[in-house]
């Protein structure tokens, strides 16, 4: 069956169906609308028709951790904000560090029928950072990419092992920046923490991580992928690495970007986070690392939780932020306060697919694979209860509005809209 | 939403919890520190119970050990009349695996009037005040690293006591201010008191990032920092900061830090010396300063309870006249 979604403006830079307003999709991919006989027209109403939005950092929970959220919950909630490609994080329970793992994450994701799953498997067995895991086997068995999840290696020797291993067989690594000797803390190590006499995280943990990561990538040749930067320091370390040519690429949370250290003044479990919020000033050149393009790409870092996970006092409580199905309004927000949306937008769709070497995902362009979403960018958005996907309601945007009304989403050419219907119901009043 | 400072005021800037002195104004701590000194003059009296709280029940939640502080809530809280129930929390309910809230729906349960919480995690006194029937008040005996409201009080009723108006004096602190909730709340307090020199006297391995954003000047060298100060306040030193690697042993610490004679006369002549309690003697302090004219640590200990008896009567009538208004 084919479809043309006419009476839109198109929005994908660089494609040369940027700016048209209709396209065609057929057998999954986008074509030319004139060349279709007989097909669905689908009237877009002059709203914006964006990409998939790509989110290389997803907890989807399952297996082990149904209680917070599951694959199938967890992906239409990323289809809620207009994400139609996750890379599921491997710290599950079990955690996925087996052939036999990746499978039933990937057989759970069939059955979800919802969005593109990736999954990610261990870099060492158990996540323990000791051993390491079957590395080739992980990705025979469907892995986009290894990791650590959020454990750091156990020591030096381990880590070099693993690039060399895994640069000998081509395995593109991600990594998180952070020392196992200096991780821990709930806060960053600031004024705000200072007030609060919360236990803290320096930002050594993370500065002394990535310069000792980017000797074994130079050592190594490994194609790593730095997840979730947090510092200024770090950001002026991998445009240097990249300006001499070393195989790395690197990330940000859309935490991050939105918030800093001050958002832990009221104690609010929402903003305790694996990776603190910094200073104003590491907020502000994380953003500016964006419109530069040293961070090639934005996560949601989704992590979604049960109630009681965050109903503690706030070093109790458990790490993470419920944030997929806000990721479409919180580009348009960061484009408010000054990150242009066309750098925000790349970096949630070309640069992603590009880190993952899926070059036919991530523009809406002849002969690339049909993820799309319509949005009308002016329209309000609810996220209360009643409208929200995720089983983990642990978000600062719970409860209140946000901009981007989607109207439509397709994955591979299907709409998968009815999946999201009651996430993007219009009730508004 | 709004966090611990806020939360202990009411809509008129009374205090209904105590919470932190984060956020108290001039105004509110000098009306405490009048109530509490209203409070000593009682205590030396024959009789020294006031009938304040009469028929009131205070709950003493200890989910962290503590025997100081307890007693000195313990004694205040008989010495108002009001009816005192003491809970080890970590003998009971916690350690079969109930969680905080639980925990505090049960206590709310039982219709007591005001809870005192000593807990290990910072922000637990305030996730309690947050979560219980307004007519319930909440004070913060002591939480994690964060806050030790009490304590500042009665330091700074100590200082206004012996050296006056803190708004020009020079107050030193000195030890691990890092994981110090009573250096904290100090500093918070003195801030509120307009107090114009602040110094913080340690190693860079206990001391937080980001104090001069507090307001506060650190030294590492005793020497600089004493300089005419007019309050000495010592950290009591735990030994798990040498097993953290943060400091060598308790011998260095004292050569370095530890309050002498010597190192007393490059304060004012006059200057005071405090200190929270326990000591420990020859680690944080010299015997001679510990038993000499200048210490007033004991002085500290009888306002802790005159301190105590005024934040219970308060935050009680308070709430009393909030319940009034709500009816």
């Amino acid at each position: 069956m084919s479809l043309v979604i006419q009476d839109i403006q198109i929005h994908s830079p660089g494609s040369s169906l940027h700016g048209k307003t209709a396209v065609g999709i057929e057998s999954g991919q986008f074509v030319d609308p004139a060349q279709l006989t007989n097909p669905q027209v689908r009237d877009g109403h002059g709203w914006t028709l964006l990409p998939g939005l790509i989110d290389l950092r997803v907890n989807l929970r399952e297996p082990g951790l149904e209680h917070k959220g599951t694959i199938a919950s967890e992906t239409c909630a990323a289809l809620a904000g207009g994400v139609t490609t996750v890379v599921a994080t491997p710290n599950t329970d079990p955690v996925i560090d087996t052939p036999a793992d990746v499978r039933l994450v990937l057989e759970r994701a069939q059955r979800a029928d919802t969005c593109r799953v990736l999954p990610t498997g261990l870099i060492t067995q158990g996540g323990q950072g000791q051993l390491l895991a079957e590395m080739m086997r992980l990705m025979d068995a469907g892995t986009v990419a290894l990791s650590q999840g959020d454990a750091p290696f156990a020591s030096t020797a381990i880590a070099l092992n693993a690039l060399k291993y895994a640069a000998s067989l081509e395995i593109p690594l991600i990594l998180d920046p952070t020392l196992a000797d200096l991780r821990g803390g709930c806060a960053h190590a600031g004024q705000v923490a200072t007030g609060l006499g919360l236990s803290t995280n320096s930002p050594l943990a993370e500065t002394l991580a990535v310069r000792l990561y980017l000797e074994l990538v130079e050592a190594t040749g490994c194609q790593v992928h730095f997840s979730r930067l947090t510092t200024a320091r770090a950001v002026q370390f991998l445009s240097n690495a990249k300006s001499r040519g070393l195989p790395v690429s690197c990330d940000v949370s859309l935490a991050h970007l939105l918030f800093d250290e001050s958002a832990l003044a009221d104690l609010n479990p929402h903003f305790h986070l694996t990776r603190p919020l910094r200073t104003r000033q590491d907020c502000e050149a994380l953003r500016q690392g964006i419109i530069d393009g040293v961070i090639d790409a934005i996560v949601s870092d989704h992590a979604p939780h049960e109630p009681g996970a965050k109903l503690a006092p706030f070093p109790e409580t458990e790490p993470g932020m419920s944030l997929v199905e806000c990721t479409l309004s919180a580009l348009y927000a960061l484009d408010r306060e000054g990150l242009p949306f066309a750098h925000s937008l790349r970096a949630m769709t070309t640069s992603p697919a590009h880190i993952l070497g899926l070059d036919w995902l991530g523009q809406i362009e002849l002969g690339y694979t049909a993820d799309c979403v319509l949005v009308d960018p002016h329209g309000q958005r609810r996220f209360d209860h009643a409208h929200w996907l995720s089983e983990g309601e642990n978000s600062p945007f719970f409860g209140t509005t946000g901009l981007g009304r989607i109207h439509g989403i397709w994955v591979d050419g299907n709409d998968r809209t009815d999946r999201v219907s009651n996430g993007i119901r219009d009730d508004l009043q | 939403m709004p966090g611990p400072a806020e939360l202990q005021l009411n809509r008129d800037g009374n205090l209904r919890h105590l919470l932190t002195t984060e956020g108290l104004s001039r105004e509110l701590i000098t009306s405490l520190l009048d109530t509490a000194d209203g409070f000593l003059s009682t205590q030396g009296q024959p009789v020294k119970k006031v009938p304040l709280l009469r028929g009131k029940t205070v709950v003493n939640l200890f989910f962290e050990n503590s025997t100081r502080t307890r007693t000195t809530f313990d004694i205040a809280a008989h010495r108002l009349s009001a009816d005192v129930v003491t809970l080890d929390i970590r003998t009971s309910s916690a350690s079969k695996g109930e969680t905080l809230f639980d925990t505090l729906k049960n206590l709310e349960a039982m219709q007591a009037d005001l809870f005192v919480v000593r807990h290990s995690a910072g922000g637990a006194p305030f996730f309690i005040a947050d979560r219980v029937t307004p007519q319930i008040a909440v004070v913060n005996a002591g939480d994690g690293t964060h806050a030790h409201p009490t304590q500042a009080l009665l330091d700074l009723m100590t200082i206004r006591q012996y050296k006056g108006d803190p708004n020009n004096l020079s107050v030193a602190i000195i030890g691990d201010l890092r994981h110090s909730r009573v250096a904290r709340s100090l500093i918070h307090g003195l801030r509120a008191m307009q107090c114009p020199d602040i110094r913080a006297i340690a190693p860079g391995t206990l001391l937080p990032s980001d104090l001069s954003a507090l307001g506060v000047k650190t030294f590492h060298r005793i020497e600089e920092g004493l300089a005419g100060v007019d309050v000495i306040v010592l950290l009591r030193l735990q030994k798990e900061r040498m097993s953290a690697g943060l400091l060598p042993s308790e011998r260095e610490f004292f050569q370095l830090y530890g309050m002498t004679e010597d190192r007393l006369r490059l304060a004012k002549d006059d200057a005071i010396v405090m200190h929270p309690g326990p000591i420990n003697r020859g680690v944080e302090i010299a015997n001679e300063v510990a038993d000499g004219p200048q210490a007033v640590i004991l002085n500290q200990v009888t306002n802790g309870i005159a301190v105590r008896m005024a934040v219970m009567a308060m935050t009680i009538s308070t709430q009393q006249a909030d319940a009034l208004c709500r009816s």
